[in-house]
Protein backbone atom coordinates (compact mmCIF):
# COMPACT_ATOMS: atom_id res chain seq x y z
CA UNK A 1 0.00 0.00 0.00
CA UNK A 2 1.34 3.34 -0.98
CA UNK A 3 1.38 6.54 0.50
CA UNK A 4 -1.91 7.58 -1.88
CA UNK A 5 -3.40 4.92 0.18
CA UNK A 6 -2.79 6.31 3.58
CA UNK A 7 -3.72 9.61 2.31
CA UNK A 8 -7.07 8.83 0.89
CA UNK A 9 -7.42 6.74 4.44
CA UNK A 10 -6.80 9.91 6.57
CA UNK A 11 -8.86 12.45 4.53
CA UNK A 12 -11.90 9.49 5.12
CA UNK A 13 -11.80 9.27 8.12
CA UNK A 14 -11.33 12.98 8.88
CA UNK A 15 -14.06 13.47 6.96
CA UNK A 16 -16.37 10.89 8.28
CA UNK A 17 -15.45 12.28 12.12
CA UNK A 18 -16.98 15.26 10.43
CA UNK A 19 -19.82 14.11 9.41
CA UNK A 20 -20.12 12.00 12.28
CA UNK A 21 -19.64 14.94 14.30
CA UNK A 22 -22.02 17.24 12.77
CA UNK A 23 -24.84 14.44 12.68
CA UNK A 24 -24.44 13.93 16.70
CA UNK A 25 -24.79 17.41 16.99
CA UNK A 26 -27.85 17.68 15.06
CA UNK A 27 -29.52 14.97 17.03
CA UNK A 28 -28.35 17.06 20.28
CA UNK A 29 -29.60 20.24 19.25
CA UNK A 30 -32.82 18.34 18.09
CA UNK A 31 -33.45 16.55 21.23
CA UNK A 32 -33.10 19.58 23.36
CA UNK A 33 -35.64 21.51 21.23
CA UNK A 34 -37.92 18.66 21.71
CA UNK A 35 -36.74 18.34 25.43
CA UNK A 36 -38.03 21.93 25.57
CA UNK A 37 -41.23 21.28 24.16
CA UNK A 38 -42.27 18.38 26.13
CA UNK A 39 -41.03 20.87 29.26
CA UNK A 40 -43.61 23.08 28.13
CA UNK A 41 -46.80 20.51 27.11
CA UNK A 42 -46.34 19.20 30.35
CA UNK A 43 -46.07 22.48 32.17
CA UNK A 44 -49.16 23.42 30.24
CA UNK A 45 -51.03 20.29 31.17
CA UNK A 46 -49.52 20.52 34.90
CA UNK A 47 -50.95 24.06 34.93
CA UNK A 48 -54.71 22.93 33.49
CA UNK A 49 -54.23 20.41 35.90
CA UNK A 50 -53.85 22.22 38.94
CA UNK A 51 -56.74 24.68 37.68
CA UNK A 52 -59.20 22.00 37.16
CA UNK A 53 -58.20 20.40 40.73
CA UNK A 54 -59.11 23.76 42.15
CA UNK A 55 -62.23 23.75 39.90
CA UNK A 56 -63.21 20.30 41.24
CA UNK A 57 -62.32 20.66 44.69
CA UNK A 58 -64.65 23.83 45.05
CA UNK A 59 -67.48 21.48 44.15
CA UNK A 60 -67.01 19.17 46.88
CA UNK A 61 -69.67 19.99 49.79
CA UNK A 62 -69.28 22.04 52.94
CA UNK A 63 -68.58 19.77 55.63
CA UNK A 64 -70.39 21.73 58.26
CA UNK A 65 -74.09 20.52 56.47
CA UNK A 66 -72.84 17.04 57.98
CA UNK A 67 -72.44 18.78 61.41
CA UNK A 68 -75.62 20.29 61.49
CA UNK A 69 -77.52 16.31 61.00
CA UNK A 70 -75.01 14.40 62.99
CA UNK A 71 -72.30 14.51 66.44
CA UNK A 72 -69.76 14.59 64.05
CA UNK A 73 -68.27 14.19 60.40
CA UNK A 74 -65.40 14.50 57.91
CA UNK A 75 -64.26 13.66 54.99
CA UNK A 76 -60.83 13.25 52.98
CA UNK A 77 -61.04 13.31 48.92
CA UNK A 78 -57.29 12.23 47.75
CA UNK A 79 -57.56 12.46 43.86
CA UNK A 80 -54.49 10.37 42.13
CA UNK A 81 -53.20 13.40 39.94
CA UNK A 82 -55.13 16.01 41.55
CA UNK A 83 -58.50 15.80 39.95
CA UNK A 84 -60.12 12.20 39.61
CA UNK A 85 -63.46 10.43 40.05
CA UNK A 86 -63.95 10.07 43.61
CA UNK A 87 -66.89 12.44 45.11
CA UNK A 88 -68.44 13.05 48.01
CA UNK A 89 -72.05 14.14 47.99
CA UNK A 90 -74.49 15.86 50.47
CA UNK A 91 -77.82 17.25 50.16
CA UNK A 92 -80.10 18.26 52.66
CA UNK A 93 -84.19 17.91 52.83
CA UNK A 94 -86.97 18.82 55.22
CA UNK A 95 -86.67 14.96 56.51
CA UNK A 96 -83.28 14.55 56.86
CA UNK A 97 -80.18 14.39 55.07
CA UNK A 98 -78.72 12.36 52.00
CA UNK A 99 -75.48 11.32 51.48
CA UNK A 100 -73.12 9.39 49.60
CA UNK A 101 -69.75 9.02 48.34
CA UNK A 102 -69.12 7.84 44.44
CA UNK A 103 -65.92 6.23 42.64
CA UNK A 104 -66.37 6.88 38.87
CA UNK A 105 -64.74 4.14 36.00
CA UNK A 106 -60.96 4.77 36.13
CA UNK A 107 -59.27 8.13 37.52
CA UNK A 108 -57.51 11.60 36.26
CA UNK A 109 -59.20 13.63 33.53
CA UNK A 110 -62.27 11.42 32.16
CA UNK A 111 -62.62 10.07 35.76
CA UNK A 112 -62.61 13.49 36.84
CA UNK A 113 -65.53 14.69 33.78
CA UNK A 114 -67.71 12.03 34.88
CA UNK A 115 -67.14 12.46 38.61
CA UNK A 116 -68.29 16.05 38.09
CA UNK A 117 -71.32 15.21 35.85
CA UNK A 118 -73.04 12.91 38.31
CA UNK A 119 -72.53 15.46 40.76
CA UNK A 120 -74.13 17.39 39.08
CA UNK A 121 -77.11 14.91 38.55
CA UNK A 122 -77.26 13.96 41.74
CA UNK A 123 -77.62 17.23 43.08
CA UNK A 124 -80.16 18.44 40.51
CA UNK A 125 -82.02 15.20 41.15
CA UNK A 126 -82.04 16.01 45.19
CA UNK A 127 -83.61 19.56 44.07
CA UNK A 128 -86.10 18.42 41.74
CA UNK A 129 -87.81 15.95 44.16
CA UNK A 130 -88.10 14.58 47.57
CA UNK A 131 -85.98 11.93 47.94
CA UNK A 132 -86.04 9.12 51.27
CA UNK A 133 -85.29 6.51 49.28
CA UNK A 134 -81.18 6.18 48.40
CA UNK A 135 -82.30 3.69 46.02
CA UNK A 136 -84.88 5.94 44.02
CA UNK A 137 -82.45 8.44 44.21
CA UNK A 138 -79.60 5.81 42.76
CA UNK A 139 -81.70 4.22 40.09
CA UNK A 140 -82.45 8.03 38.61
CA UNK A 141 -78.49 8.78 38.38
CA UNK A 142 -78.61 4.93 36.90
CA UNK A 143 -80.96 5.90 33.97
CA UNK A 144 -79.44 9.46 33.51
CA UNK A 145 -75.47 8.57 33.64
CA UNK A 146 -76.17 5.34 31.01
CA UNK A 147 -78.54 7.79 28.79
CA UNK A 148 -76.09 10.08 28.57
CA UNK A 149 -72.98 8.23 28.31
CA UNK A 150 -73.54 4.33 27.18
CA UNK A 151 -76.83 4.50 25.25
CA UNK A 152 -75.08 4.73 22.06
CA UNK A 153 -72.04 2.49 22.74
CA UNK A 154 -70.61 0.10 24.92
CA UNK A 155 -70.86 0.83 28.49
CA UNK A 156 -67.97 3.55 29.35
CA UNK A 157 -68.89 5.24 32.17
CA UNK A 158 -70.16 4.40 35.37
CA UNK A 159 -69.73 4.80 39.04
CA UNK A 160 -69.39 2.67 42.23
CA UNK A 161 -70.65 4.29 45.57
CA UNK A 162 -72.88 4.20 48.35
CA UNK A 163 -76.06 6.82 48.88
CA UNK A 164 -77.50 7.17 52.31
CA UNK A 165 -80.74 8.78 53.63
CA UNK A 166 -80.47 9.66 57.20
CA UNK A 167 -84.22 10.34 59.01
CA UNK A 168 -83.41 12.62 62.11
CA UNK A 169 -86.32 11.93 63.51
CA UNK A 170 -86.98 8.26 62.88
CA UNK A 171 -83.24 7.77 63.41
CA UNK A 172 -83.09 5.34 60.79
CA UNK A 173 -80.35 4.54 57.98
CA UNK A 174 -81.21 4.03 54.57
CA UNK A 175 -78.80 3.38 52.57
CA UNK A 176 -77.85 1.75 48.52
CA UNK A 177 -75.14 0.70 47.65
CA UNK A 178 -73.79 0.04 44.11
CA UNK A 179 -70.64 -1.69 44.82
CA UNK A 180 -69.94 1.26 47.39
CA UNK A 181 -67.75 0.13 50.29
CA UNK A 182 -69.61 0.96 54.11
CA UNK A 183 -68.90 0.05 57.63
CA UNK A 184 -70.75 0.73 60.48
CA UNK A 185 -69.27 1.06 63.78
CA UNK A 186 -69.16 2.11 67.09
CA UNK A 187 -66.64 3.41 70.07
CA UNK A 188 -66.75 -0.05 71.90
CA UNK A 189 -64.92 -1.49 68.35
CA UNK A 190 -68.05 -3.29 67.44
CA UNK A 191 -67.71 -3.41 63.69
CA UNK A 192 -70.04 -4.56 60.84
CA UNK A 193 -69.59 -4.18 56.76
CA UNK A 194 -72.74 -2.82 55.03
CA UNK A 195 -74.10 -4.97 52.65
CA UNK A 196 -72.61 -4.52 48.79
CA UNK A 197 -74.59 -4.18 45.98
CA UNK A 198 -73.43 -6.04 42.97
CA UNK A 199 -74.16 -3.26 40.08
CA UNK A 200 -72.42 -0.11 39.25
CA UNK A 201 -74.44 2.92 38.72
CA UNK A 202 -74.75 3.74 34.45
CA UNK A 203 -74.02 0.51 33.33
CA UNK A 204 -77.44 -1.60 32.51
CA UNK A 205 -80.49 0.12 32.43
CA UNK A 206 -82.72 -2.87 33.66
CA UNK A 207 -79.80 -3.43 36.41
CA UNK A 208 -82.06 -3.33 40.22
CA UNK A 209 -80.72 -1.28 42.95
CA UNK A 210 -82.09 -2.18 46.54
CA UNK A 211 -82.56 -0.14 49.51
CA UNK A 212 -81.41 -1.15 52.89
CA UNK A 213 -82.72 0.21 56.19
CA UNK A 214 -81.09 0.40 59.55
CA UNK A 215 -81.68 1.49 63.02
CA UNK A 216 -78.96 3.08 64.25
CA UNK A 217 -77.86 3.52 67.76
CA UNK A 218 -76.71 6.66 69.41
CA UNK A 219 -72.36 6.94 68.91
CA UNK A 220 -72.98 4.87 65.89
CA UNK A 221 -70.33 5.92 63.68
CA UNK A 222 -70.71 5.32 59.81
CA UNK A 223 -67.56 4.94 57.10
CA UNK A 224 -68.22 5.12 53.32
CA UNK A 225 -64.82 4.45 51.38
CA UNK A 226 -63.66 4.05 47.84
CA UNK A 227 -61.56 0.97 46.95
CA UNK A 228 -58.38 3.34 46.08
CA UNK A 229 -58.07 3.42 50.03
CA UNK A 230 -57.61 -0.66 50.20
CA UNK A 231 -56.43 -1.24 47.24
CA UNK A 232 -53.28 0.97 47.53
CA UNK A 233 -49.97 -0.78 46.96
CA UNK A 234 -47.39 -0.24 49.36
CA UNK A 235 -45.63 -1.53 52.82
CA UNK A 236 -42.53 -3.48 53.31
CA UNK A 237 -43.71 -6.54 50.47
CA UNK A 238 -45.30 -3.95 48.25
CA UNK A 239 -48.78 -5.38 48.91
CA UNK A 240 -52.63 -3.96 49.10
CA UNK A 241 -53.61 -1.85 51.73
CA UNK A 242 -57.14 -4.07 52.12
CA UNK A 243 -59.71 -3.90 53.96
CA UNK A 244 -58.84 -5.84 57.00
CA UNK A 245 -56.00 -3.41 57.68
CA UNK A 246 -58.69 -0.78 57.54
CA UNK A 247 -60.90 -2.90 60.05
CA UNK A 248 -58.29 -3.14 62.54
CA UNK A 249 -57.18 0.79 62.12
CA UNK A 250 -61.16 1.19 62.89
CA UNK A 251 -61.05 -0.79 65.95
CA UNK A 252 -58.04 0.47 67.23
CA UNK A 253 -58.99 3.73 67.25
CA UNK A 254 -62.48 3.72 67.61
CA UNK A 255 -62.93 5.79 70.43
CA UNK A 256 -61.26 8.40 68.94
CA UNK A 257 -62.92 11.86 67.49
CA UNK A 258 -64.15 11.58 64.10
CA UNK A 259 -61.65 14.28 62.97
CA UNK A 260 -58.97 12.28 64.25
CA UNK A 261 -59.53 8.91 62.52
CA UNK A 262 -59.92 10.82 59.06
CA UNK A 263 -56.31 12.10 60.28
CA UNK A 264 -55.06 8.73 61.15
CA UNK A 265 -56.56 7.32 57.82
CA UNK A 266 -55.08 9.51 55.63
CA UNK A 267 -51.66 9.22 57.56
CA UNK A 268 -51.96 5.33 57.13
CA UNK A 269 -52.43 5.57 53.84
CA UNK A 270 -49.62 7.87 53.19
CA UNK A 271 -47.05 6.01 55.31
CA UNK A 272 -48.38 2.64 53.27
CA UNK A 273 -48.09 4.36 50.14
CA UNK A 274 -44.43 5.18 50.90
CA UNK A 275 -42.59 6.11 47.81
CA UNK A 276 -44.82 4.38 45.61
CA UNK A 277 -47.32 6.07 43.27
CA UNK A 278 -51.02 6.31 44.58
CA UNK A 279 -52.61 3.48 43.15
CA UNK A 280 -56.30 5.33 42.64
CA UNK A 281 -57.94 8.33 43.91
CA UNK A 282 -58.79 7.73 47.66
CA UNK A 283 -62.04 9.25 49.08
CA UNK A 284 -63.65 8.56 52.62
CA UNK A 285 -66.21 9.72 54.54
CA UNK A 286 -67.41 9.32 58.21
CA UNK A 287 -70.00 10.09 60.64
CA UNK A 288 -70.81 9.55 63.64
CA UNK A 289 -74.67 9.87 64.43
CA UNK B 1 -13.89 -20.35 -0.32
CA UNK B 2 -16.69 -22.18 1.34
CA UNK B 3 -20.07 -20.82 3.42
CA UNK B 4 -22.37 -23.68 4.57
CA UNK B 5 -20.74 -26.33 2.70
CA UNK B 6 -21.18 -24.58 -0.51
CA UNK B 7 -18.39 -23.37 -3.08
CA UNK B 8 -18.02 -20.09 -3.65
CA UNK B 9 -15.79 -19.29 -6.64
CA UNK B 10 -13.44 -16.44 -6.47
CA UNK B 11 -14.05 -13.84 -9.12
CA UNK B 12 -11.92 -10.85 -8.44
CA UNK B 13 -9.45 -9.65 -6.31
CA UNK B 14 -7.72 -6.98 -5.25
CA UNK B 15 -5.55 -5.96 -2.07
CA UNK B 16 -8.51 -4.69 -0.67
CA UNK B 17 -11.38 -6.61 -1.22
CA UNK B 18 -12.69 -9.90 -2.93
CA UNK B 19 -15.42 -11.50 -4.94
CA UNK B 20 -16.37 -14.69 -4.59
CA UNK B 21 -19.74 -16.48 -6.81
CA UNK B 22 -22.07 -18.90 -6.13
CA UNK B 23 -24.18 -19.90 -8.97
CA UNK B 24 -27.10 -22.44 -7.12
CA UNK B 25 -27.53 -19.38 -4.45
CA UNK B 26 -27.22 -16.61 -7.38
CA UNK B 27 -25.35 -14.79 -4.84
CA UNK B 28 -21.94 -12.86 -4.51
CA UNK B 29 -19.87 -11.96 -1.86
CA UNK B 30 -17.96 -8.85 -1.40
CA UNK B 31 -15.60 -8.91 1.27
CA UNK B 32 -13.71 -6.18 2.93
CA UNK B 33 -9.99 -7.04 3.69
CA UNK B 34 -8.99 -4.31 4.74
CA UNK B 35 -9.91 -1.17 7.50
CA UNK B 36 -10.34 1.03 4.22
CA UNK B 37 -11.50 0.68 0.65
CA UNK B 38 -10.41 3.18 -1.79
CA UNK B 39 -13.18 4.52 -3.96
CA UNK B 40 -11.63 3.53 -6.94
CA UNK B 41 -11.41 -0.13 -5.76
CA UNK B 42 -15.08 0.03 -4.61
CA UNK B 43 -16.37 1.28 -7.52
CA UNK B 44 -13.97 -1.32 -9.40
CA UNK B 45 -15.37 -4.06 -7.16
CA UNK B 46 -19.18 -3.30 -7.63
CA UNK B 47 -18.56 -2.55 -11.28
CA UNK B 48 -17.70 -6.15 -11.39
CA UNK B 49 -20.86 -7.31 -9.49
CA UNK B 50 -22.78 -5.07 -12.28
CA UNK B 51 -20.76 -6.92 -15.43
CA UNK B 52 -21.00 -10.37 -13.34
CA UNK B 53 -24.86 -10.22 -13.21
CA UNK B 54 -24.65 -9.82 -17.24
CA UNK B 55 -23.52 -13.67 -17.76
CA UNK B 56 -24.62 -14.99 -14.64
CA UNK B 57 -27.87 -14.70 -12.47
CA UNK B 58 -27.07 -12.94 -9.01
CA UNK B 59 -30.04 -12.10 -6.90
CA UNK B 60 -28.43 -12.00 -3.26
CA UNK B 61 -25.25 -9.61 -2.77
CA UNK B 62 -23.51 -10.36 0.62
CA UNK B 63 -21.31 -7.24 1.51
CA UNK B 64 -18.89 -8.10 4.60
CA UNK B 65 -17.36 -4.94 6.27
CA UNK B 66 -16.41 -6.50 9.40
CA UNK B 67 -12.92 -5.32 8.51
CA UNK B 68 -13.77 -1.84 7.63
CA UNK B 69 -12.95 0.91 10.10
CA UNK B 70 -13.29 4.02 7.87
CA UNK B 71 -16.78 4.83 6.39
CA UNK B 72 -16.41 6.45 3.08
CA UNK B 73 -19.56 9.49 2.07
CA UNK B 74 -18.14 9.27 -1.46
CA UNK B 75 -18.65 5.68 -1.90
CA UNK B 76 -21.51 5.11 -0.08
CA UNK B 77 -23.33 7.66 -2.17
CA UNK B 78 -22.09 6.59 -5.44
CA UNK B 79 -23.61 3.13 -4.46
CA UNK B 80 -26.88 4.17 -3.56
CA UNK B 81 -27.28 6.81 -6.53
CA UNK B 82 -25.32 5.27 -9.12
CA UNK B 83 -24.93 1.97 -8.94
CA UNK B 84 -28.18 0.68 -6.85
CA UNK B 85 -30.79 1.37 -9.93
CA UNK B 86 -28.70 -0.37 -12.39
CA UNK B 87 -28.27 -3.68 -10.39
CA UNK B 88 -31.93 -3.77 -9.30
CA UNK B 89 -32.87 -3.16 -12.70
CA UNK B 90 -30.75 -6.11 -13.79
CA UNK B 91 -32.60 -8.16 -11.33
CA UNK B 92 -30.59 -8.30 -7.55
CA UNK B 93 -33.25 -8.48 -5.32
CA UNK B 94 -31.96 -8.26 -1.38
CA UNK B 95 -28.11 -6.88 -0.36
CA UNK B 96 -27.03 -7.90 2.99
CA UNK B 97 -24.90 -6.32 4.95
CA UNK B 98 -22.53 -6.75 7.60
CA UNK B 99 -20.61 -4.59 9.77
CA UNK B 100 -18.35 -4.29 12.31
CA UNK B 101 -19.43 -4.52 15.85
CA UNK B 102 -18.46 -0.92 16.60
CA UNK B 103 -20.99 1.24 17.49
CA UNK B 104 -19.24 4.39 16.26
CA UNK B 105 -18.83 2.90 12.54
CA UNK B 106 -22.96 1.92 13.28
CA UNK B 107 -23.24 5.80 14.05
CA UNK B 108 -20.92 6.95 11.14
CA UNK B 109 -23.10 4.60 8.19
CA UNK B 110 -26.35 6.34 9.99
CA UNK B 111 -24.91 9.52 9.85
CA UNK B 112 -23.73 8.96 6.10
CA UNK B 113 -27.11 7.64 4.92
CA UNK B 114 -28.69 10.61 6.81
CA UNK B 115 -27.16 12.83 4.58
CA UNK B 116 -27.25 10.47 1.64
CA UNK B 117 -31.38 10.87 2.46
CA UNK B 118 -31.63 14.41 3.11
CA UNK B 119 -29.62 14.88 -0.64
CA UNK B 120 -31.82 12.44 -2.61
CA UNK B 121 -35.12 11.52 -0.88
CA UNK B 122 -36.16 8.65 0.72
CA UNK B 123 -37.11 7.07 -2.43
CA UNK B 124 -32.98 6.46 -2.35
CA UNK B 125 -33.55 3.60 0.20
CA UNK B 126 -36.24 1.77 -2.01
CA UNK B 127 -35.37 -0.66 -4.53
CA UNK B 128 -33.18 -3.73 -2.63
CA UNK B 129 -34.59 -5.85 0.36
CA UNK B 130 -31.99 -4.44 2.44
CA UNK B 131 -30.84 -7.01 5.37
CA UNK B 132 -28.42 -6.13 8.39
CA UNK B 133 -26.85 -9.63 9.42
CA UNK B 134 -23.79 -10.97 11.63
CA UNK B 135 -22.38 -13.35 9.44
CA UNK B 136 -22.19 -14.93 6.16
CA UNK B 137 -23.54 -17.71 7.64
CA UNK B 138 -26.50 -16.01 8.38
CA UNK B 139 -27.46 -14.24 5.14
CA UNK B 140 -27.02 -17.55 3.28
CA UNK B 141 -29.44 -19.21 5.68
CA UNK B 142 -32.07 -16.30 5.16
CA UNK B 143 -31.46 -16.48 1.82
CA UNK B 144 -32.14 -20.58 1.89
CA UNK B 145 -35.18 -19.90 4.03
CA UNK B 146 -36.94 -17.66 1.67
Amino acid sequence: MDIEFYKEQLSAKEDMLARTTKYLTDIRFDLQEKNRELHEAHNDILGSIRFAELIQRSLLPDISILKIFFQDAAYEVKQQIGIGGDAVFIKNTSQGIAFGLTDSTGHGVPAALLSISGSLMLNELTTSIEIESPNVLVKLLNYQLHNTFNSNQHSIAHMEGTVCYYSTKKRKLSYCSANGKAILFNKKGELRELSTGKYSIGENLADEFENFELDIMPDDRLILFSDGLTDQFGGEKNKKFSRARLKQLIITHCEKPVDEIKQILTDEHLNWKGSNQQTDDVSFLIVEF
Amino acid sequence: MTYNNLEFELIYECEYSKLYYNYELMMAICLAEQEYIPISNFKTMFLKVSDLIETFPIKHLIFDKRNLRTFHQPSMEWYFAIWKPIVKEKGLVSHYKILPELDWFEKAVEAGKHEIIKKYGKEILNGLNIFYVKSIEEAIENVNKN
